[in-house]
């Protein structure tokens, strides 16, 4: 599904000596690929930003007992960041995510079952080494 | 080889299931970790064992606790530490997917196809029976055929 951001087409911010710098060129990004890139500790520098950012949400397995959609469903203009989504997200709560255009989507997984997602909304996570930091962009999965 | 079930009906009532690696690893796995889980680490989290408690990171080269373990590492750690009990998979990258179907043995749960470039032989078992299949496309097939 081709949607253009509802939300940010950037987001960038500093973790001591890492950097994250995600361009998004889509309404949800599915951020996919091998074990140990570095995908839950970009995540936990985006939750550090949630402390501030109103723009933000962010939800990982610490919800694993919450009602997710309802937490979606009450969101407005957030870029909703969703860890361990293959654990988190249920067949209606995925239907409701690829319906909302209120909100803009950042899923850590790799099932895009009733997301109604092709392969330009796939992304995989990259680093590379800048001086004494390490920058994570995202890019088209291959 | 490990064994894959497809629908949580198919796993004998006597064997636990386990769907959040990340705490599993963390509360159970961490402390039974000895020298035989350095390869796993370095193979898919490209890190370095450095005590039963600490890791080098592939990243800044700095030191951290054990629990920031990818959890596909964890996952794969859970399956060797407990072969006892089925753990989920879905949560696996195909590296760690590619190290976890080598094992001689294991459990392990999705209800969609988790299957590793290459692979060797697994186990599928449902209410049914139990079979061998060593192809990948015969995999597919079982895992996408809805019995």
């Amino acid at each position: 599904m081709k949607s253009r951001p509802a939300v940010m087409e950037h987001f960038a911010t500093v973790h001591t000596s890492f950097v994250i710098d995600f361009t998004f060129t889509n309404n949800i990004t599915i951020l996919m690929g091998d074990s140990g890139t570095g995908k839950t500790a970009a995540f936990s520098f985006i939750k550090e930003c949630m402390v501030t950012n109103p723009k933000i949400l962010c939800i990982d397995y610490f919800d694993y007992q919450k009602n997710i959609k309802e937490i979606l469903c009450q969101a407005n203009g957030k870029l909703i960041v969703v860890d361990n989504a293959d654990i988190l997200l249920d067949d209606d709560t995925r239907k409701y995510i690829s319906q909302d255009d209120e909100n803009q989507y950042l899923l850590i997984g790799r099932n895009p079952k009733n997301l109604f997602t092709t392969k330009e909304n796939l992304f995989e996570l990259v680093s590379e080494r800048v001086g004494e930091q390490t920058k994570f962009m995202i890019q088209p999965y291959m | 080889m490990i064994t894959i079930f497809k629908n949580k009906r198919d796993i004998p009532q006597d064997i636990t299931y386990i769907e959040l690696n990340d705490i599993f690893f963390n509360q159970n796995t961490a402390e039974k970790l000895d020298e035989r889980a350095a390869q796993f680490i370095e193979k898919i989290d490209d890190a370095r064992l450095l005590s039963k408690y600490k890791i080098r990171s592939r990243f800044d080269d700095i030191t951290l606790n054990i629990d920031r373990l990818s959890t596909g590492c964890k996952t794969v750690l859970n399956v060797f530490y407990y072969p006892d009990k089925v753990f989920c998979l879905k949560e696996c990258g195909n590296n760690a997917l590619e190290v976890l179907y080598g094992f001689e043995k294991g459990f392990v749960y999705s209800e969609y196809a988790m299957i590793p470039f290459e692979m060797d032989s697994v186990e599928v078992q449902t209410l049914g029976g139990k079979k061998v299949i060593d192809d990948y496309e015969e995999l597919k097939e079982w895992w996408e055929d809805e019995e």
